[in-house]
């Protein structure tokens, strides 16, 4: 029983191997992929970033997040202005791999991910501190749903 | 009317861009932060320079080397008597950036499409989707640095003693010392908080409009010479964090004003904040 891996950790692992799999380039690929795969927000959530609600203060780019916990179930929705990309393409891998998991699962994430995604060679290691904060901020968030629910 | 800038040369507009579209003497690079833009649409023709992975040297903290550098351009097509136009992301901070790399390694022609991605997209122009586009690798020789337009450490220290004239660029928190990096932007390891003592504040992006285009003349000589009190024979030293918003100021200064001497401090906020025994000033005065 514990030597099985959690589904979230399993889907990570695929999403890590597909990026280790690919030459730096196709990760940049990849990642834009994923960008153009989050699904836009619905018109309620829309209204509520128009009136500037949900913003990632941390972030130049702007970006929105919407995270909850129901039924035990970690929910993420989220929104990246299409001028910053590879923000979308990261904040939508996270979408993706989290939600489904019970916040237990996300908060035992690994702290490198972003090192095991082989982000730092494809795109440089002055911009990984983004990314990581948004990591960061999506962790906590997490959290802080879960002590809510 | 507003009066001409220094050398207008230097700017070209989307339009010129568009009808040099295949024009073998020209090569437009486009050079972003966010480095999945080019992927998702660049100017048809256009090849990629990426400020870090193609301009920072791998391991020492400095630019690529001469042999490095003409490698690039002789990858991308780029002969010596090429004319390159560079553009890019947020109001051409990396453009701007990468054309001062170029004008370190001595390239004759570089110049800058006013306005960058913004413009282009404001003006409804199309984008080109797929791969980077190749072109005739050529035989590249740069010339050594150029030390005219860099200063390192040492010289800014003794410019600062001497009382040298000083733009700090950064946002007004990052130069009161209030707080240690760009608003919004991920902490870039600086020890202490504060500016360069005597330098004037100044932040970049008010060299620019709406459209991403620069303004006019009339309205930079209202920021840099009349608030700042600078004047187009004064030696100049521009800095930032990282040496990157700095050469926006410095192709302003240099190109649009007119400037004689302005050089890059790319060490920057993260050398001199980090540097034992610096002297630094807090709060909004130089100091």
């Amino acid at each position: 029983m514990t030597d099985s891996p959690s589904p979230l950790a399993a889907r990570l692992a695929e999403i890590i191997e597909e990026f280790r799999d690919a030459e730096p380039r196709e990760r940049l690929e990849l990642l834009l992929e994923l960008a153009n795969s989050l699904p836009p927000l619905p018109p309620e959530l829309a209204a509520q970033r128009d009136a500037g609600m949900h913003r990632v203060h941390e972030c130049q780019t702007p970006v929105f997040l919407w995270i909850g916990v129901s039924e035990g179930r970690v929910t993420i929705q989220a929104d990246v202005a299409p001028e910053s990309p590879t923000v979308k393409g990261f904040v939508a891998l996270l979408a993706e791999a989290f939600g489904g998991a019970t916040p237990e699962q996300v908060l035992a994430t690994p702290p490198d991910l972003i090192q095991q995604l082989g982000l730092t060679a494809a795109l440089g290691m002055t911009r990984m501190r983004g990314l990581h904060a948004i990591l960061h901020r999506v962790r906590e968030e997490v959290r802080k749903a879960a002590a809510s629910a | 009317m507003t009066s001409e800038y220094a050398h207008p040369e230097v700017l070209v507009s989307t339009d010129w861009v568009a009808e040099h579209t295949g024009d073998p003497q020209v090569r437009v690079v486009e050079s972003d932060e966010d480095v999945l833009l080019y992927d998702q649409g660049h100017v048809p023709g256009a090849v990629r320079i990426d400020w870090h992975l193609d301009l920072q040297h791998a391991i020492i903290r400095d630019y690529v080397d001469q042999t490095a550098f003409e490698t690039l351009c002789k990858s991308k097509g780029i002969a010596r008597d090429t004319t390159v136009v560079f553009y890019g992301d947020k109001n051409n901070w990396w453009a701007c950036y990468a054309f001062w790399a170029f004008k370190l390694y001595g390239h004759p022609r570089c110049l800058i499409m006013n306005g960058g991605r913004k413009r282009w997209d404001l003006d409804q122009r199309a984008w080109q989707r797929g791969p980077e586009p190749q072109y005739p690798h050529t035989d590249y020789r740069a010339q050594p640095p150029d030390p005219a337009i860099r200063a390192f450490r040492d010289e800014v220290f003794q410019h600062q003693q001497r009382g040298g004239r000083l733009i700090d660029v950064r946002s007004p928190g990052e130069y009161t010392g209030e707080m240690l990096h760009m608003p919004d932007y991920p902490q870039e390891g600086a020890l202490r908080g504060g500016h360069i003592p005597g330098a004037a504040s100044v932040p970049w992006s008010r060299a620019v409009q709406d459209d991403g285009t620069f303004k006019p003349r009339d309205q930079l000589e209202d920021i840099y010479l009349k608030d700042c009190r600078l004047e187009a024979r004064d030696k100049v030293i521009a800095y930032c964090r990282i040496g990157e918003r700095s050469s926006h100021t410095w192709f302003v200064l240099q190109y649009l004003l007119g400037f004689q001497s302005v050089k890059n401090y790319d060490g920057s906020w993260t050398e001199w904040g980090n540097l034992v025994g610096a002297p630094i000033a807090k709060g909004p005065q130089p100091g």
